[in-house]
């Protein structure tokens, strides 16, 4: 430090009563303690990094890339058994997809009405019910999923099979709703006050000055917070294992189950499967290429509001 | 002197807007005197399209300014004046309705616009605005093309439906004189203009809806003097067409465009509260040289801030 | 200008002007379509807040209706057993409770350390501190299930060996959690105002001397806020769990760090995954006791945000 070093140097000038009467170890070991604190959250990333690649690189040593990359079957307990990931990702994308369609305008509908809307009072009312919304482990959320969505699913004509992939997609949809309405309210909020005056100024009214004016202007945090929320739901695993079943369907008809690389990943895990195991390797296949899907996307959106926030800062 | 306009509005609405300079029209450069000496009506003999009777604004319950009674007259430039915390801004937010978009803000006394309750339960915030513009301290222009911030306006209100918006948005930004700065950039983003021009053209924005008044809140307190007295000019320009009444801290400012001038003061409250009261309010020229009221002159001739 | 164009214009304008002028002296209401397209927008928006409401409602109303016969003492103090009748959440409550104070005990050190040097030393214009910071905020956002493949993979086998053990499931859940309690220490942290630093400085205070005596005492309500909220969301998770084999049929309570375990959301997937429809509802009543669990300790964090919590 400059300052530490402006201080020894006169100490050595001129011996006066600003020389440091001892070394601080006790300060330079608990910054120490500090920074190795800090490196955790690094040796994490690296540990998964690492524990991800070092098995797949050995699992591609026994099932060829484009085979696992490309292979339209999976099914590794079968015999022959077949590594295509293709209907585990397309379970993946199906479930993600109607969550989205769910979670998208639900989200940020919710984050317009408590930027543009909301009088302090309703927004005391409502912010606590995302929170708490927010705070449902997602193993309830699956079991809302398999009993009482799906039974009413039935209900309204609609002949979903025991286990299906439109609810848990449905119920997906509702958990990244808090996700999304958060993330794009910071969002809308860190819009300046003056376009919204310019704009009623000019004699537009809430809803023109809501989409025309701040939603543009939030635009890049919106697309951030829709952006963790695939991430979020396509990493999503109670709910989908609880209410889409196991079965890798290579299919787009939401009302078969389907397995997702989560699911895959929880459903094999559970298992006492042995340490170097083809199947124990199928894991870490699967979820390096789930870990890598999730991570582009939390980039991107990490980047877009970081990006956005120095721009209002 | 008799009146310049002949104030059945109707006819001489019309004429203004078909009088509307072309693009070709050079800007009247004038030597901002010390004060206004421009054809104008007699400020007094002026039809007053703001009728303010008693006007007290309070911010949750707090007493931002009280008691104002005030006539506006059309087409002239009304200037409000006082020291900060004078409740001059609020008042001008009261005649567009926008202490509406402030949670607790609540407006007593009857605000009148051309004889009609502006605070009447029937009337529409909305539908005032759009005969009421804005221009604020800060410019704001929206984080999109030249074009789309004259062109938003119109769009949202309906008017290019029966007019070609490429018109509007040409006439707006000459009548701010603006066309030919921005005329081979209306598609860049017009945060990359300067401020004096970004203030431009706000107020461009606000021509191409067509109010009857343009509010201006401290329009060039963020300006250099170049950037003021260019929006000094249009002011005066822009008057022979619109009602305008503007906020400003700079009384020099005051004395060179307005008509009319509203003095207003703080007063304090016994239990020490602080709010806003009009001292004085008269033609431009009595209030800088022959004020009535002892606390104007001490303003303006510099003793108090 | 051609000629033609400027006529077309003007007359274009002088038609507006009429148009304005016939309106001028009296605004009107609001336009009906105006007025109904507002409205619309807005129940609209209302009703995405309140899609979420109804899903909270409805699981609150179906899981107590479900789960509240079952839930009594004998419930609370059994063990798991075949018979659903017989079967109990005594194992899992405890080893939930093991799983959390592990956590704790692992978490709130490493992460409130993390965010002192983060906040406090971590110059951001060196490459690595803004590395570290994208990192967390990247890692707060992997998906919980690659944790429970690292937690088998590092803990349960490989270098820690630590086996299915509660210490190796409370590990995974103190590193998944780890991002959100660094964040949520550094917005503490940097609530405390810098004139409290420079203050404990300007009297001959080190920089940690004015960190531990003065900033971190006023950064705590902040600092333990945050971290028992992330605890409520430690031990509602399963994912990470199921990998890490912590197993549902356990008939007693963890003895130690080496002991095996099971916990209440594991219970309750293991419940709602058998064909038995007794067991989903055994499940409904192990959900009513998670929630009240999750309420209660989030009921803690908002009452110290609210009695301690310093407005600077």
């Amino acid at each position: 430090m400059s300052q530490a070093g402006a201080v020894k140097a006169k100490a050595d000038a001129t011996a006066s009563v600003f020389a440091r009467s001892r070394p601080r170890y006790g300060e330079l070991v608990i910054r120490a303690s500090l920074v190795i604190a800090a490196l955790i959250t690094v040796l994490t990333t690296v540990g998964i990094v690492f524990a991800l690649a070092s098995e797949t690189i050995s699992f591609l040593g026994e099932v060829p890339l484009h085979d696992f990359l490309f292979g339209t079957t999976w099914s590794p307990l079968f015999e022959p058994p077949s590594y295509g990931v293709i209907p585990l990702v397309t379970g993946t994308l199906l479930t993600t997809a109607i969550g989205m369609i769910v979670g998208i305008p639900l989200g940020v509908g919710s984050a317009i009405y408590l930027s543009e809307y909301a009088t302090s009072r309703t927004r005391k009312f409502f912010k606590p019910i995302l929170e708490t919304l927010a705070g449902v482990p997602t193993v309830v959320f699956g079991y809302f999923a398999l009993t009482v969505v799906t039974p009413w699913l039935r209900k309204i004509g609609i002949e979903v099979d025991a286990f299906n992939a439109l609810s848990g997609g449905l119920v997906i949809g509702i958990l990244i709703v808090p996700t999304i309405a958060s993330i794009s309210e910071d969002a809308l909020s860190a819009v300046p006050q003056g376009l919204r005056e310019a704009s009623f100024g000019l004699g537009a009214g809430r809803f023109q000055t809501s989409l025309r004016v701040v939603v543009p202007a939030a635009f890049s945090g919106i697309i951030a917070s829709i952006v963790l929320g695939a991430s979020r739901a396509i990493g999503e695993t109670m709910v989908v294992l609880l209410a889409a079943g196991q079965r890798p369907n290579l299919t787009l008809d939401v009302r078969e189950p389907v397995e997702t690389m989560a699911t895959f990943i929880a459903a094999t895990g559970k298992g006492d499967i042995p340490t170097g195991s083809l199947d124990y390797k199928t894991i870490f296949a699967v979820g390096a290429l789930l870990f890598v899907m999730t991570f582009i996307l939390n980039i991107i959106s990490t980047w877009v509001v970081n990006r956005y926030r120095e721009e209002y800062e | 002197m008799s009146p310049a306009h002949d104030d059945s509005t109707g006819t001489s609405t019309m004429d203004a807007d078909a009088n509307t300079p072309s693009p070709s029209h050079e800007p009247v450069h004038m030597q901002t005197p010390a004060l206004n000496e421009h054809m104008t009506p007699k400020p007094e003999a002026a039809e007053k399209i703001f009728e303010l009777t008693d006007v007290s604004v309070r911010y949750s319950g707090k007493l931002a300014v009280k008691d104002v009674t005030v006539g506006i007259g059309t087409k002239q430039i009304t200037a409000l004046i006082g020291a900060s915390g004078c409740g001059k801004s609020t008042l001008l937010r009261c005649l567009n309705r926008m202490n509406d978009l402030i949670p607790g803000a609540t407006v007593d006394g009857s605000v009148k616009y051309r004889g009609q309750d502006l605070y009447a339960s029937n009337v529409d915030p909305v539908q005032v605005r759009k005969r009421i513009g804005m221009v604020f301290q800060k410019p704001n222009p929206f984080p999109k093309s030249i074009y789309d911030n004259i062109a938003f306006g119109p769009r949202v209100l309906g008017m290019n439906k029966d007019r070609n918006l490429d018109e509007i948005v040409e006439n707006a930004l000459t009548r701010a004189s603006l066309w030919d700065e921005v005329k081979d950039r209306l598609d860049e983003s017009a945060i990359g203009m300067s401020g004096g021009q970004q203030q431009r053209l706000c107020i461009a924005r606000t021509i191409a809806t067509n109010p009857q008044v343009i509010l201006m809140d401290e329009p060039c307190s963020a300006l250099d003097p170049i950037s003021t007295s260019r929006i000094e000019d249009l002011m005066n320009e822009l008057k022979e067409q619109f009602t305008i009444v503007v906020v400003t801290h700079n009384m020099q400012q005051a004395a060179r465009v307005s008509d009319m001038t509203a003095y207003f003061t703080v007063e304090v409250a016994e239990d020490d509260k602080r709010y806003g009261r009009l001292v004085e309010f008269a033609e431009t020229e009595t209030i800088f040289t022959n004020p009535s009221d002892q606390r104007t002159e001490d303003y303006v001739t510099g003793k108090v801030g | 200008m051609n000629a033609g164009k400027r006529n077309a214009r003007d007359a274009a304008l002088a038609g507006a002007a009429v148009e304005q002028s016939l309106a001028a002296d009296h605004i009107p209401p609001a336009s009906r379509k105006m007025l109904w397209r507002e409205r619309i927008f807005k129940a609209l928006l209302i009703v995405s807040l309140l899609v979420g409401m109804a899903v909270l409602a409805i699981l609150v109303i179906d899981v107590l209706s479900d789960g509240l016969g079952t839930l009594n003492l004998s419930f609370l103090t059994s063990f798991p057993s075949a018979f659903p009748k017989n079967a109990g959440i005594e194992s899992a409550i405890t080893g939930s409770l093991w799983l959390m104070a592990i956590c704790a005990f692992f978490v709130i050190p490493v992460g409130v350390a993390a965010a002192i040097y983060l906040e406090e030393f971590a110059d951001r214009r060196r490459w690595w501190n803004r590395l570290i910071e994208l990192n967390i905020q990247n890692l707060a956002a992997v998906p919980s299930i690659v944790y429970g493949i690292l937690g088998l993979a590092y803990l349960v086998r490989g270098p820690l060996d630590l086996g299915r053990t509660v210490l190796a499931g409370g590990l995974t859940l103190g590193l998944l959690v780890l991002p959100v309690v660094v964040i949520s220490s550094r917005e503490a942290l940097r609530a405390v105002p810098g004139s409290i630093r420079e203050g404990a400085m300007g009297l001959g205070a080190t920089r940690w001397q004015a960190i531990w005596y003065q900033v971190l005492p006023a950064a705590i309500p902040g600092i333990s806020t945050g971290a028992i909220l992330s605890l409520s969301r430690a031990i509602g998770e399963t994912a990470p769990l199921i990998m890490v084999g912590a197993a549902t049929f356990i008939a007693f309570n963890p003895t130690g760090l080496n002991s095996a375990f099971t916990a209440l959301p594991l219970q309750i997937y293991n419940w709602l995954s058998s064909p038995q429809a007794e067991f989903k509802i055994l499940a409904a009543s192990a959900i009513i006791v998670l929630l009240m669990m999750l309420v209660a300790i989030n009921s803690v964090a908002i009452i110290i945000r609210n009695r301690y919590e310093k407005k600077w």
